[in-house]
């Protein structure tokens, strides 16, 4: 029971890291609170339904997500996130327009694909019993899909100049902007990072559930946040650290609870860590900071 | 006045009273103290609560619906104790939520709350009925006043507008006092209110509380008209209705967020009612939640500040006549530099 819990566990931590290390990824850098993340990672599983129901391979439909999730995220930054912050939208306004865009986006989903259960079908080949957890092949190769992703995610950042300009924007966008970092340039790498991560999140988030509809991404943004947050905000293996925990202890929470509140769970870890570590396990400082553009 | 149309108009009315209220309380919070309140919805839910447990009569095993208390107490204890547990809970979920965190971390807490008590209390039968909620409260004083069916409704109507004034003049006495301007100071310059000795976390709970307890009145006034309340009318997206209704309004503006409670959650959102149905089920509803996502963006892009903007408050010098003003920052971080 304990294991088969515990199996479940990895693979939701697997997913919650993808998702939870997009979000720091972009959150860290810009100080936007992007609380339609989780709406985008709909928005690329529809985009993935659509191209696999015509005939694609769903792992290709996976990829297919990633990118347009990416696409999609840099169009919002671009679109609409950048322009209110040049026209002076502080922080605490920047919230409300990340919420109005999640009502929007969502919004528009349920308009075009009404409220139906939609699935994308991944073949999900043999199990694997390994010390009492059973895994599908799929489930395996989203394990080992999110451990690729950060891998490479983690060498962008520590061993290429445009990771270097990217963590130094993050630390501190105006002193990176002084030292000659195009942060601007860095900025749309972060959204377009951020958003593949979200994508590929989504979609892997809907080949494991089995099915989904317009409100399936915005349900899952609160445990993805709550992985992010105890992480710390911009930690990479923070977020991944964080989407291992909180997965974890939702699974065994529905398992030894109550499946209803799986996600109380998620948020009371959220609420406690914000009380009791603000700045998140893995991270130094989390002072005021005001939105990067 | 066909009898159709008196019971649309008086429902309308009400429904413009509570939503007033609700739009006073929010503003306390986001427009004059800066807090970014999303749970709101749960204050307001917490007093429609609170009265309909205290109005109804005690659940018996073979009812239909499972709730605690059932206390059949007379009107207007109801809608005070509703006040008063919107009040408590805000003091509540404020020593959490108003620790010494990020502005967005706040509203994080906030989120956060507002879904926990939506699942709580869905899947806790026992409390509220879960998911199917209460229904077949008693409407206040309805024995005593003896009315026919529109009679009552211009009686609650007259009710509603007692009860919004009395808030009003409550909320004007507030934002209008020193409190209400060491409440814009903490929401403009957290730091230079606190060098000047003011109690920043203080006057933060005092404005959550304050209006808590607003909220905990509307929702009341409400649960006691329509006699039904469930989880489903209270979800975090009504707060941002509320938000909207302000943004439109004026924030920091009393008469302004009244204004937003008309033209919002009254005039947009019950005009869609006389548009001729089309498409599946959930479609107009939908379509509905994007137009008002839509238009807290074109408000926030084009006037930022609302339709009655906050009043600008400008200090002569005392020894100069025209050059020298001095202009108090408020109203300037939403402005966005426009002007």
């Amino acid at each position: 029971m304990f294991m088969q819990a515990l199996g479940f566990g990895i693979i939701t931590a697997s997913i919650l890291a993808i998702g939870a290390v997009g979000f720091t990824t972009q959150f860290g850098v810009t100080n936007i609170l992007n609380l339609a993340y989780g709406d985008v990672m709909t928005a690329s599983a529809f985009a993935a339904y659509v191209a696999t129901s015509n005939g694609l391979n769903p792992w290709l439909g996976l990829v297919l997500g990633g990118i347009f999730g990416s696409i999609f995220s840099f169009a919002l930054n671009r679109v609409v996130y950048t322009p209110f912050i040049r026209r002076g939208s502080k922080l605490f306004v920047m919230i409300i327009i990340t919420i109005a865009v999640s009502l929007i986006v969502q919004n528009m989903m349920q308009v075009i694909w009404g409220p139906e259960f939609y699935s994308i079908h991944v073949d999900s080949g043999s199990t694997i019993h390994f010390l009492g957890m059973v895994f599908t092949t799929s489930q395996l190769i989203i394990v080992l899909i999110a451990g690729l992703a950060l891998v490479a995610l983690h060498s962008l950042l520590r061993f290429t100049r445009i990771g270097k300009a990217m963590r130094a924007t993050a630390s501190d966008a105006e002193l990176a902007r002084n030292c000659g970092i195009q942060t601007k340039r860095v900025i749309d790498l972060a959204w377009l990072m951020s958003g593949l991560l979200c994508g590929v999140a989504g979609v892997a988030l809907v080949m494991e559930l089995g099915s989904f509809q317009s409100t399936t991404g915005g349900a899952f943004l609160v445990p993805i946040i709550a992985a992010a947050v105890l992480g710390g905000v911009g930690q990479i293996y923070g977020a991944m650290l964080g989407g291992l925990i909180i997965g974890i202890t939702t699974e065994l929470a529905a398992v030894y609870i109550n499946p209803e509140y799986k996600d109380v769970v998620a948020f009371v870890v959220l609420i406690v860590v914000l009380l009791i570590r603000p700045q998140g396990i893995l991270s130094e400082v989390a002072s005021q900071k005001e939105v990067a553009a | 006045m066909s009898m159709a149309w008196a019971f649309y108009i008086s429902t309308v009315l009400v429904y413009l009273g509570v939503n007033m209220m609700a739009c006073w309380g929010l503003n306390l919070q986001y427009g004059y103290t800066g807090i970014l309140n999303f749970a709101y919805i749960i204050f307001l839910s917490a007093g429609a609560y609170t009265a309909a447990i205290l109005t109804l009569g005690p659940s018996t095993d073979g009812s239909f619906q499972q709730y605690i208390f059932g206390l059949n107490l007379p009107f207007p204890i109801p809608i005070i104790a509703g006040g008063v547990v919107g009040a408590l809970l805000s003091a509540l979920v404020g020593t959490i939520a108003l620790r010494r965190l990020r502005t967005d971390y706040q509203a994080m807490v906030f989120l956060v709350i507002s879904l926990i008590a939506t699942t709580v209390v869905t899947n806790d039968v026992g409390l509220f009925n879960g998911p199917a909620g209460l229904s077949v409260i008693p409407k206040p004083l309805d024995s005593v006043v003896n009315l026919s069916l529109i009679g009552y409704q211009w009686f609650y109507v007259g009710v509603t507008a007692v009860i919004c004034l009395i808030i009003y003049v409550f909320v004007r006495r507030i934002t209008g006092s020193p409190l209400g301007r060491s409440m814009r100071a903490v929401r403009d310059h957290e730091q230079a209110a606190a060098a000047l000795g003011k109690n920043v976390a203080a006057i933060r709970m005092l404005s959550l509380v304050v209006g808590g307890f607003i909220a905990g009145v509307s929702g009341a006034v409400l649960v006691s008209f329509i006699s039904a309340w469930s989880p489903g009318g209270w979800l975090y997206q009504e707060t941002f209705v509320l938000f909207t209704a302000i943004i439109v309004g004026g924030t920091a503006n009393n008469a302004g967020a009244a204004l937003g409670a008309f033209l919002v959650p009254v005039l947009f959102l019950e005009s869609t009612r006389f548009l001729p149905t089309f498409g599946p089920p959930g479609l107009i509803d939908a379509l509905q939640w994007v137009a008002v996502g839509a238009l807290a963006l074109i408000f926030l892009w084009f006037w930022p500040r609302g339709v009655l903007p906050e009043r600008r408050r400008i200090i002569k010098m005392p020894d100069s006549s025209t050059s020298a003003a001095m202009v108090e920052t408020a109203g300037v971080d939403q402005s966005g530099g426009t002007e």
